[in-house]
């Protein structure tokens, strides 16, 4: 049914469980896979004049490595559940955009993403992004909790 | 992966579409579905002090009628795809607290829904049970549109 999963990942702890039951769910119905990691664009550093370029570049290999480490995470899953597995950095500072608009440029046919992510605070019952995507996207979202 | 689809349904177009669908995906996945239609207890014209007992009642066998279609639809389609098929209808003037209930009660571990239901003005991104199932169930929710 569903043939092409995009699966976003932050490295949140609930978001590697959902890379998990994500590649499971690709095994089962033989659908490949597509990771995405975002990072921020830091656009709002423009505003902090107490920070100097050479952090904000810091900041951003740190971020680049973060996104690298999450997806090799999300390679893993999908080799050990034997999936094919395509992965994508991007770089934004709205998340949410990025996801549908990746979503829709690759053809994926289902977005699956955990209910919180990394700022998601408990006591929101739905994460910010995950609302996001699911007001806007077009393609069925998948919210694992 | 997922075993047991909880499909609610109020018999709106999209909801048809999100019911089909999911048997679509329940046959790719091997999995079996609940059918749920919940039907309100108390009915609007309630604060109308007017209302005759025969009025309500007849509302009431209306709704319960209107809700065996829908149900007998989503099992006829079921039956077609080979999906094995129960149905369950609650009276509950709360949907997304029947449909969080049935889930849990039932041992689903998927619920898949429209985005917008009978209710759902275009314009609103969300359907207003559909936001509220997200928010309180505590098993992954597929929301179609």
């Amino acid at each position: 049914m569903f043939k092409h999963i995009l699966l976003p990942t932050d490295g949140s702890s609930l978001s590697q469980v959902a890379i998990q039951k994500g590649a499971q769910l690709a095994k089962s119905m033989k659908a490949k896979i597509t990771g995405i990691s975002v990072m921020p664009e830091q656009k709002y550093y423009l505003y902090q004049t107490g920070i100097n370029v050479q952090e904000k570049d810091e900041r951003a290999k740190h971020h680049k490595l973060q996104a690298n480490r999450n997806l090799a995470v999300l390679e893993k899953a999908a080799q050990d559940a034997g999936v094919p597995c395509e992965t994508l950095c991007e770089i934004s500072d709205h998340p949410y955009e990025t996801i549908i608009g990746v979503a829709e440029k690759r053809g994926c046919d289902l977005i699956m993403m955990a209910s919180h992510g990394r700022r998601g605070v408990k006591g929101l019952l739905l994460g910010s992004e995950t609302q996001k995507v699911l007001t806007h996207s077009k393609i069925p979202v998948l919210v694992y909790r | 992966m997922f075993k047991h689809i909880l499909l609610p349904t109020d018999g709106s177009p999209l909801s048809e579409a999100a019911v089909e669908k999911g048997i679509d995906f329940a046959k790719s996945i091997h999995a079996r579905i609940t059918g749920l239609c919940v039907v309100p207890k108390e009915y609007a014209s309630y604060y109308d002090a007017e209302m005759p007992g025969s009025l309500k009642e007849q509302t009431e066998a209306e709704c319960k009628a209107n809700a065996k279609i829908h149900l007998s639809v989503l099992t006829k389609v079921a039956q077609g795809a080979g999906v094995g098929c129960d149905v369950v209808m609650e009276t509950s003037d709360h949907p997304y607290e029947a449909i969080v209930n049935v889930a849990e009660h039932k041992g689903c571990d998927l619920i898949m829904m429209a985005s917008h239901g009978r209710r759902g003005v275009g314009a609103l991104l969300l359907g207003s049970e559909t936001q509220k199932v997200l928010t309180h169930s505590k098993i992954p929710v597929l929301v179609f549109r």
